[in-house]
């Protein structure tokens, strides 16, 4: 396939949307543009659910115990231990892993050094919550 | 803390298996300061300095190998640097995922120099970086983006990549034709320096996850593949592809490099271990870390130095190879 070189425009064909109020947990637009760092391993869109991609979807990932979504064949021996031990994604399990992920499951494949700020790690908790249709 | 430790590690990286005892590697680490986490490493091809990307301190590493002396170079408030390449001036380029922008280092006076994105590209999570044989810096971003910067004149422009997100590691052949990988969107894409026009090329595993991409000197196309835990090559001039599953029972293909003689380097996460590749006789070579964690993320080298960054224990280790 060729692909013709496309300049962006002032069409903002990218990931401009409209502004969203800054909840006190996290400003969700501000969360998409952070979730960039996350869009080459990870998705949020259910379409792409079944998609092969280096990490799992976070579709459904609120209340999922770690390394438990059946159709996701690449989780580290370290993550499904974690989520036998009981470790369920919710936001202060997200913030904890998203900040340090490494020191929160030592043997992670996951190739991230985390977010140190943690505004950045609120807002994109409030983008995944969105996208996830928890919060509108 | 600038602490430095040279140590010959034949016996501590004693390579898997009798095959790799021939290896005729000797290597040698590096210790940087405490929280460098080293992303990508470029050793100048002039010999001397070598530099890596402090992603998480946002600075820009200058290692003299002679001495181990260590300097950190800030790049700016919110920086994260992720690809660091040596240009055609001598200097370091550096694919800034924090600054959303391409910065310069003065070699000589550590002056930087900063061409942030335009505003409509959005956060492009920039990537890694190469040059064309004009001289053109041409740069990927994980968010669906790739797109070039003359050095000459400072035009940046950046263009959509076909299909979407994923645009990761960029190489360029010796004939100076770029290709990039994308690692979401399982392909690698050859770009046309002049139109910039992209032909997506398939590699024939399925969702193999291409991840990074080095030309040998026959301007063939390796590619570490991620997903499939597997190494190819693509021949541009016969468009075909050969690819090899690496040693061990589960391979994710970090990094690839291409020595001067054509000999490839690869990372591979699963056996936490630096693998060397002779494509002629199709003998891998396994030199797995002492440590836990490398997460060697990126290769580079110069003439008998293959140079990388172990991110994960913040050292740089350089494998000195043989001579003929």
């Amino acid at each position: 396939m060729t692909g013709r070189a496309i300049l962006f425009a002032a069409t903002l064909a990218f990931a401009a949307v409209a502004p969203a109020p800054v909840s006190a947990s996290g400003d969700a637009t501000r969360g998409a543009r952070i979730f960039q760092m996350c869009v080459s391993c990870h998705t949020v869109d259910p379409a792409e659910a079944g998609k092969r991609l280096p990490g799992p979807a976070l579709v459904g990932v609120f209340g999922r115990a770690a390394g438990a979504l059946a159709s996701f064949p690449d989780y580290s021996d370290h993550m499904i231990s974690a989520g036998r031990r009981g470790l369920v994604w919710d936001a202060p399990t997200i913030d904890a892993y998203v900040g340090d992920p490494i020191s929160v499951i030592p043997g992670t494949t996951m190739n991230f050094f985390g977010i140190a700020d943690a505004k950045d790690r609120a807002d994109l908790i409030a983008y995944l919550r969105r996208a996830n249709g928890i919060d509108k | 803390m600038r602490r430095f430790r040279s140590l010959t590690l034949a016996l501590a990286f004693a390579a898997l298996g009798a095959s790799s005892a021939a290896a005729g590697v000797e290597i040698q680490e590096f210790q940087l300061p405490s929280g460098a986490a080293p992303h990508d490493v470029a050793p100048d091809p002039a010999g001397g300095v070598v530099w890596y990307t402090a992603q998480r301190q946002g600075a820009l590493g200058k290692l003299d190998p002679k001495t181990g002396k260590v300097e950190h170079i800030p790049l700016g408030a919110r920086s994260a640097p992720h690809g660091v390449i040596v240009g055609p001036d001598g200097a370091p380029w550096i694919t800034d995922s924090g600054l959303n922008a391409i910065v310069r280092v003065d070699p000589m006076t550590n002056e930087v120099k900063t061409w942030p994105l335009p505003e409509v590209v959005g956060y492009a999570n920039l990537n890694t970086a190469a040059f064309d044989k004009t001289g053109v810096l041409w740069f990927t971003g994980q968010a669906g983006v790739y797109g070039r910067l003359d050095p000459k004149t400072g035009q940046l422009d950046a263009y959509q990549a076909p299909k979407g997100r994923g645009p990761y590691g960029i190489a360029a052949t010796p004939d100076g034709i770029v290709y990039y990988a994308s690692l979401a969107g399982s392909h690698i894409a050859r770009i046309d320096s002049t139109s910039a026009a992209v032909k997506v090329i398939e590699p024939p595993t399925q969702d193999q996850g291409a991840r990074r991409v080095w030309s040998d000197s026959k301007g063939r196309i390796w590619v570490s593949e991620w997903n499939s835990g597997q190494v190819s090559v693509f021949d541009p001039a016969r468009e075909a592809w050969k690819a090899w599953k690496l040693p061990g029972e589960r391979p994710r293909t970090y990094a690839v490099y291409v020595d001067e003689k054509d000999i490839v380097w690869l990372s591979d996460f699963g056996a936490n271990a630096m693998v060397r590749f002779d494509s002629a006789s199709e003998k891998f070579d396994v030199f797995p870390s002492p440590r836990r964690g490398a997460n060697v993320r990126q290769i580079l080298g110069r003439d008998g130095e293959v140079w990388a960054p172990e991110s994960g224990t913040d050292r740089l280790l350089v494998f000195r190879t043989t001579p003929d």
